[in-house]
């Protein structure tokens, strides 16, 4: 997953309806850019019928030591 | 139980001491309230933990307390203890801010889950806690009712988001509080002032009537003095509830009894990276020593290798980040001069991350528990610093929105947020101090639902040590 630039997020903040500066857009890229890089050996990588619940199925399957 | 401190100083006493004195006739409600009146004056000018102090309103809960204890009517195993809690959770007729100048007047018209059942238990309000802006931050800083100060250290940073409710634990002015955690919100005030601190299970406790942050993270829990006092308020407010579709229903487990039992036997997995990095010494050095106290107390310590913890931490933080920004929205657009300058920068975060990326964060975490489940089958527990620091000062940590906040928040929340994102209970446990005297607390992660593990470990430890009875003095 490539993380957005500050243009990007200008453009995103905008159809969000929350228009942002370019200042604030920069900063937003710093902020959010670790999280970006830090989820980029997963992202576009998930099996094509995995679905969020599938969370609640593992967490409440018996398990034991 | 001491009966000097009975005699001398009730507040003193643990929650489950206050509570089978008060049912025993061995101490009034009145007296326990007003120990914690006498120590709210004269901490709460140091501390800035209260939000609101309901001194009159609260002895007289106590008198009717004490009235109906002398009728033989106990409302509950909390009948007439004195509590206060996180400013965010939902108490019908009264002002409610979520530490927010935007709901500085905002009066909610029912109660929260948690709350009503600690009330069903017969606990009466002190008041309301301190905390983080709409629980938004680690620290422990708030940009409208200014920072909360830690006990031990009144220069020092208390943690957050439940600021209020470790700081006023650790200095005895409450018995109990309810904090809430979605990024590490009880587990770093309970590391920072010492106290005990439990994120229970996601869907463990019920949300309803307790501010949002986050739907898919958010957790309710108690912070306490010990492990013995979470486990009595966890079993009171686990379960089953109708206005709360993700809490879980079946059996509420023994917890108390959970806390009579021994670790002999068991294993407790010790991560070898990540948690184990980059750590303070002092902390580096309490982590050895409770590791050392477990294993003389009859635990096995295993190494356990885990999943990259960084990858969780990222997931936590999208997530967190969107749903948060969608619950704001409203108020970004129309009030965004009413946040402090830290939360409107962390909520602003939210709007640049598209939809997809936030979907397949959630789409992950699934296969990310099972993943970890699979890592740590073969121990019961696995142990891990609440964070990598002791305390920082208030002032060093003041970063507002300035380019170091993102810095700090992420090395201060870093050990908590994988589990938050796995939805796993931790318990914090106060286990030792710096050369300085401050504390240091260590997590117990365990598996899903199975927070009577982790009390029946935490339990054990606090019969070994007497980390969690040391009491702040004020200098």
């Amino acid at each position: 997953m490539t993380r957005p630039n500050a243009k990007e997020i200008k453009a995103i903040a905008d159809v969000a309806g929350m228009p942002v500066s370019a200042d604030i857009a920069a900063r937003i890229a710093d902020s959010i850019g670790p999280a970006f890089e830090g989820f980029a050996a997963v992202a576009g990588t998930l099996p094509f019928d995995l679905e969020p619940a599938s969370f609640l199925l593992v967490q409440t399957a018996k398990v034991s030591k | 139980m001491n009966v000097h401190q009975i005699s001398t100083e009730p507040a003193l006493m643990s929650l489950t001491e206050v509570a089978q004195a008060i049912a025993q006739k061995r101490l009034s409600s009145r007296e326990a309230t007003k120990s914690c009146l006498d120590r709210i004056a004269q901490w709460q000018p140091h501390l800035n933990a209260f939000m609101a102090i309901e001194a009159d309103t609260a002895l007289a809960a106590a008198d009717a307390a004490d009235a109906a204890v002398a009728k033989g009517n106990l409302r509950g195993a909390l009948h007439g203890v004195p509590l206060a809690h996180k400013d965010m959770y939902y108490d019908a007729g009264r002002v409610v801010t979520c530490g927010s100048k935007i709901r500085r007047d905002f009066v909610p018209t029912s109660t929260s889950t948690a709350l009503q059942r600690l009330k069903d238990a017969g606990s009466i309000r002190l008041g309301s806690l301190q905390m983080v802006e709409f629980a938004y931050g680690p620290t422990g800083h708030n940009a409208h009712y200014g920072a909360v100060h830690n006990p031990f250290a009144l220069d020092h940073i208390t943690g957050g988001s439940s600021s209020g409710s470790g700081s006023a634990v650790a200095a005895r002015l409450t018995f109990a509080a309810l904090g809430s955690d979605t990024g590490g919100s009880i587990r770093m005030p309970a590391h920072f002032c010492g106290v005990t601190g439990l994120k229970t299970t996601y869907g463990r406790i019920s949300r309803a009537g307790a501010m949002p942050l986050s739907q898919s993270l958010d957790t309710v829990g108690p912070l306490a003095r010990t492990a013995e006092d979470c486990a009595l308020l966890l079993g009171l407010m686990a379960g089953a509830d109708p206005e709360d579709p993700t809490a879980a229903g079946g059996l509420v487990p023994d917890y108390m009894a959970a806390t009579r039992g021994e670790i002999k036997g068991l294993a407790i997995g010790v991560p070898t990276a990540f948690y184990v990095d980059d750590l303070d010494p002092e902390v580096a050095r309490v982590l050895d020593e409770t590791i050392a106290t477990l294993k003389r107390e009859g635990a096995t310590i295993v190494q356990v290798e885990l999943p990259d913890q960084r990858q969780l931490t990222a997931a936590c933080h999208l997530v967190v980040s969107v749903e948060a920004a969608a619950f704001h929205k409203r108020w970004l657009i129309e009030r965004p001069q009413d946040y402090g300058p830290q939360v409107l920068m962390r909520l602003q975060n939210g709007l640049a991350i598209p939809g997809v990326s936030y979907l397949e964060a959630m789409r992950w975490r699934g296969a990310a528990l099972a993943a970890h489940n699979a890592a740590v089958a073969g121990v019961d527990a696995v142990i891990a610093p609440g964070a990598p620091v002791p305390a920082p000062t208030i002032a060093e940590s003041d970063v507002g929105n300035s380019p170091d906040a993102d810095n700090v928040i992420a090395r201060l929340t870093r050990f908590t947020r994988p589990t938050n994102y796995l939805g796993l209970p931790s318990l914090s446990i106060p286990s030792g101090f710096t050369r300085n005297g401050l504390p240091v607390g260590m997590q117990l992660i365990g598996r899903s639902f199975d927070e009577a593990m982790l009390l029946r470990i935490g339990a054990a430890f606090q019969r070994a040590t007497d980390f969690h009875a040391r009491v702040p003095k004020l200098a």
